[in-house]
């Protein structure tokens, strides 16, 4: 799992250990560095659009003037996957696209997002068969999973959101914890055989994607405008 | 009244409804069936050849014919200025399974006498070996090559016979088969790996490619100057 690893490539040791921005607690100058640069970071989302089904008619919904995804700053659909912050990926993903999948999120600038939209690209949806990926997670790291079969733009509007909070609590001491990929996960699956096993079994992606994106917190309910900084 | 339509899984098993005559009143409405042309034609001119007739929803004619002579019989079809099927609109297969014997399904339809006609090939499931049609109709080509990697049934010269729609490196077998398991034969992780194991670049060919390359003007091309040699 590259995103999660703490060794770092190159053998260096973390800023939050190194002492770059100061020894361990944050000073006034991280956080208000956090602050301009994550400002910076999550009004500017580019999205990279991987869409392969009916779940990219409601991406380029919400696109559209009607809801308008530019107002959270995803002014530009990047079809370059250079120029991207954040890879929607929407709508069901055959084996034989997996490999497309990866490359283009491997050719992706850090730091970058991933969104999997719809039901079919968290868990394969109703395709539980011999030609379809049951849930992206197996191949790229996930950060929203948007239910829905297809999500409306109010949706994908809502996990876009919900990146944008991501960002918002993240810190340039934790960079390297949060963002360095280790170079031997490139090309390769994101899950173990066994974390594979466990979630692409018959319903398993359905039941157990809350607990492994780690995202969704069920002890407590937030309001959009609880994210407003 | 005990329901004797067969319907779901018990028409799979039972296999196709069988009409041996072909020509008697349709069961449905009483109506009679009308006569296709081409099929008392083909029985004519082939003979032997043409093994079974059968009538569906009262006017799809279905011509089962010897599997070896399939190119000759085509042939004429296409050829026969009296018949001149001219367009083959799809080539595809059908398992009953219950080792029952495959049938590759010819559609052929006539743009001048606004005709269609259906002709089957049995194959035994021993011996899925069968002629290609490509030197016939160029669209064989690749619809044959989706029955091969779908059901495995091999047609004998044809030009590029590989896999189409599965991956190049997929060695589950033939996916449409019916004693194929529905999440296929390896494990998910298993699959996983070897889909990431692809090279992207065989997706295309070469000329692909190059098109993604930079491009490079005609002129210098052509001139074959470099502006190196010039300085």
């Amino acid at each position: 799992m590259g995103l999660t690893d703490r060794k770092l490539p190159g053998g260096g040791t973390s800023a939050r250990s190194g002492g770059l921005f100061g020894a361990g607690g944050p000073t006034f100058l991280t956080t208000k560095l956090d602050f301009i640069v994550n400002w910076g970071r999550r009004s500017s989302l580019w999205p990279m659009p991987f869409g392969t089904a009916c779940c990219a008619i409601e991406m380029m919904a919400s696109a559209g003037s009607d809801y308008d995804v530019s107002r959270f700053g995803m002014e530009r659909f990047s079809f370059s996957p250079r120029q991207a912050d954040v890879l929607i990926c929407a709508g069901r993903v055959p084996y034989k696209l997996a490999p497309v999948l990866r490359r283009t999120w491997d050719q992706m600038l850090q730091p970058k997002w991933a969104i999997s939209m719809g039901a079919c690209a968290s868990s394969g949806g109703v395709f539980d068969n011999y030609s379809m990926v049951q849930g992206i997670d197996t191949i790229i790291p996930v950060d929203v999973y948007i239910p829905g079969c297809p999500p409306r733009p109010e949706a994908l509007i809502y996990g876009l959101m919900m990146i944008q909070e991501k960002i918002r609590q993240e810190s340039l001491a934790e960079h390297f914890d949060n963002r360095a990929e280790d170079p031997e996960a490139v090309a390769r699956p994101r899950a173990d055989d066994q974390e594979v096993g466990a979630l692409t079994g018959p319903f398993g992606n359905s039941t157990r994607q809350n607990r492994v994106s780690g995202l969704v917190q069920t002890d407590r309910v937030s309001r959009p405008e609880d994210r407003l900084p | 009244m005990a329901d004797e339509t067969r319907s779901g899984l018990d028409a799979v098993e039972a296999g196709p409804a069988g009409s041996e005559d072909g020509l008697a009143p349709d069961a449905a409405s009483g109506l009679p069936v009308p006569e296709h042309p081409t099929v008392s034609a083909l029985r004519a001119r082939f003979g032997d050849a043409v093994l079974r007739h059968e009538v569906g929803a009262r006017d799809q004619h279905v011509v089962f014919i010897e599997p070896s002579r399939n190119v000759e019989v085509l042939g004429w079809l296409k050829e026969d200025p009296a018949q001149d099927y001219a367009f083959l609109s799809d080539v595809t297969a059908v398992d009953y399974g219950g080792g029952r014997p495959l049938q590759v399904v010819y559609q052929l339809f006539s743009l001048t006498h606004h005709r269609t006609l259906r002709v089957k090939c049995e194959l035994p499931v021993t011996a899925l070996e069968v002629d290609s049609l490509a030197p016939l109709w160029k669209t064989a080509d690749w619809l044959e090559r989706e029955v091969y990697d779908l059901f495995g049934i091999r047609f004998r010269g044809h030009p590029d016979l590989r896999r189409i729609l599965m991956p190049e490196n997929y060695a589950e077998g033939h996916p449409l088969r019916k004693d194929f398991p529905l999440r296929g034969r390896f494990s998910r992780a298993e699959q996983t790996r070897r889909a990431l194991a692809q090279e992207v670049e065989n997706f295309y060919i070469p000329l692909e490619m190059d098109l993604g390359r930079e491009p490079q003007l005609p002129a210098a091309r052509e001139s074959g100057s470099d502006p190196a040699d010039q300085a």
